[in-house]
């Protein structure tokens, strides 16, 4: 399912230093790293280990990660961080940022608040293939989604779930599956595991 | 040149609405062959072609006023269907500038714009006849307009209008007023880059069909519009066929049979155009949609028996896109009355000058 015909669907890559910046963030959602991730992690980015900064969520403390270490709570704390740091990032920052799409994606719209561009960020995909949902209805949203039909925790319809996504609110795009035929509901499946 | 408007039409409830004789003549049909595929079909917006709707910048036709009421009905429900990003306040400007000098210039009996300058700073004035508005504003001043400059022109324009930001060699969808859309959500794809609004339609990315547009687009020059068609099909002349209200509109694909199908079954046909804004180097993409039932297409005998051609072998994959899949077979059993299978010459034009009786 990190495949898709829907050219909105992102691609991921693994996460590489970028030799070219002087100053470099790491930004881990400790929930989605597998084990042995952040070791790994250490070893790629040890290059860059003197002007490395990495922010772990939510995880018991790391033992000899590369750079210097801080621990934040969740999400929320990260982009209440990001947002604060009006001033300090320039164009030799470099972004990296390891978790589940809607982490990826919600660090990725608050750092482009503060001026990151497509060329200083990196995004790589761990942990659940879970969904963010956002309902065509009622606009709202359904986190932590894991099936191809999901009632809306907003209006209860329930949603088919596209592979249409929108970086702007991290979201896959949800349309009333029994709209033509009401109370014609395909049998509901765990699909993103 | 004066329009017989139906003011008191509708697209929602009783569906009062109907065309002309001279709007079905008129109509912008897409198919010049008997088989549909995508193609980068851009031309230039020149103001000429073979139906009357291209004569000039931004058409105006008998449905004008009942339009622009339903989208101030779907606004009022929704108000998410006009949304501007921050960074697009020059656009907006641009925006109303266009509308404002073509449609004065096209139709001068019904609109007309009165500047004491080219400048931000000048005062100018706007007279609506048709929906009896005039407002004197300071050009560049949004306090001094009811509303943001975008939505205020495109209250009164028919059709969608989205704006493209162009940077980093691709456009983003940065701006829209959109209420009778063929069933995408300007909520959702506000801020979109070409590649990812464009994400759902099947086929065409393979055929690289957008890589070219795209590319084309890009090269846009200030006062040389272009313009291509498209088209789905609608049940009911409904403009208000979006996402957000599906829940409303779906069950109608359900309730289409050979017998009813005539009335029910719309082609809906969009005169995309793209045009090249001075100040904010943006595009302006303004969507017009025109409907017309299977019984208005069949009184041009060559429309009635290329649509059932085309429809007859329109790939699935294009079938399940449009929404089609529920009530094709009814549509095409229906459209079969009117094909006697003879040779249609190519092109899109009616090829007659007036229509047998209803």
């Amino acid at each position: 399912m990190m495949h898709s015909d829907i050219k909105s669907r992102p691609a991921y890559q693994a996460l590489e230093p970028d030799l070219a910046g002087s100053r470099h963030l790491l930004v881990i959602e400790g929930e989605a790293l597998p084990p042995g991730r952040l070791a790994a992690l250490s070893n790629t980015f040890a290059p860059v280990a003197d002007s490395l900064h990495t922010w772990l969520t939510g995880a018991p403390a790391a033992e000899g990660i590369a750079g210097k270490l801080w621990q934040l709570g969740g999400v929320e704390d990260v982009l209440d961080t990001l947002a604060c740091a009006t001033r300090g990032y320039g164009m030799g920052d470099r972004l990296y940022v390891l978790g589940t799409e809607p982490f990826l994606w919600s660090v990725a719209t608050a750092a482009a608040l503060i001026g990151f561009g497509p060329g200083q960020l990196q995004l790589e995909h761990a942990g659940s293939l879970r969904r963010r949902v956002w309902c065509t209805h009622c606009h709202g949203l359904t986190e932590n989604v894991t099936t191809g039909i999901v009632a809306c925790g907003g209006c209860g319809r329930h949603l088919l779930v596209r592979d249409h996504f929108s970086r702007r609110l991290g979201a896959f795009m949800g349309v009333m599956v029994d709209a033509e035929a009401p109370g014609e509901i395909p049998a509901i499946e765990e699909v993103f595991a | 040149m004066s329009i017989a408007f139906k003011p008191a039409e509708t697209f929602r409830g009783d569906y009062s609405y109907r065309n002309s004789d001279a709007a079905i003549l008129r109509f912008p049909f897409p198919f010049p062959e008997d088989r549909y595929m995508y193609s980068v079909n851009i031309e230039p917006h020149t103001r000429s072609g073979p139906s009357d709707v291209y004569l000039h910048a931004f058409d105006v036709d008998e449905h004008y006023i009942a339009e622009c009421r339903d989208k101030a009905i779907t606004l009022e429900r929704d108000p998410s269907r006009c949304q501007a990003l921050p960074h697009m306040m020059m656009a907006q400007w641009d925006t109303l500038e266009l509308l404002m000098e073509s449609l004065s210039a096209d139709y001068p009996e019904l609109f007309s714009l009165t500047k004491e300058g080219d400048d931000f700073g000048s005062r100018w004035t706007w007279v609506n006849r048709p929906l009896g508005i005039e407002q004197s504003f300071v050009f560049g001043d949004a306090e001094t307009l009811p509303c943001e400059p975008f939505e205020y022109i495109t209250r009164q324009a028919q059709g969608d209008f989205a704006i493209c930001d162009q940077r980093d060699d691709n456009l983003y969808m940065d701006a829209g007023m959109v209420t009778s859309q063929a069933d995408w959500s300007l909520a959702f794809d506000v801020g979109m880059s070409f590649m990812e609004w464009h994400g759902p339609v099947p086929l065409a990315h393979q055929a690289g069909v957008f890589e070219r547009a795209l590319k084309y687009l890009l090269m846009l020059r200030l006062g040389q519009p272009v313009r291509r068609l498209n088209w789905t099909m609608s049940i009911n002349p409904r403009l208000d066929t979006s996402p957000e209200s599906y829940p409303e509109w779906g069950p109608d694909r359900a309730s289409v049979t050979p017998a009813n199908a005539g009335h029910k079954v719309h082609l809906r046909v969009e005169l995309q155009t793209l045009w090249r804004l001075p100040r904010s180097n943006a595009i302006l993409f303004p969507i017009r949609c025109y409907l017309a039932s299977l019984d208005d297409l069949a009184r041009v005998p060559k429309w009635g028996k290329r649509l059932h051609r085309v429809l007859a072998t329109l790939p699935p994959q294009l079938v399940e896109y449009k929404g089609l899949t529920r009530y094709l077979p009814a549509a095409l059993e229906w459209l079969a009355r009117h094909d006697d299978g003879a040779e249609l010459p190519a092109g899109t034009e009616a090829g007659v000058s007036a229509l047998a009786p209803r």
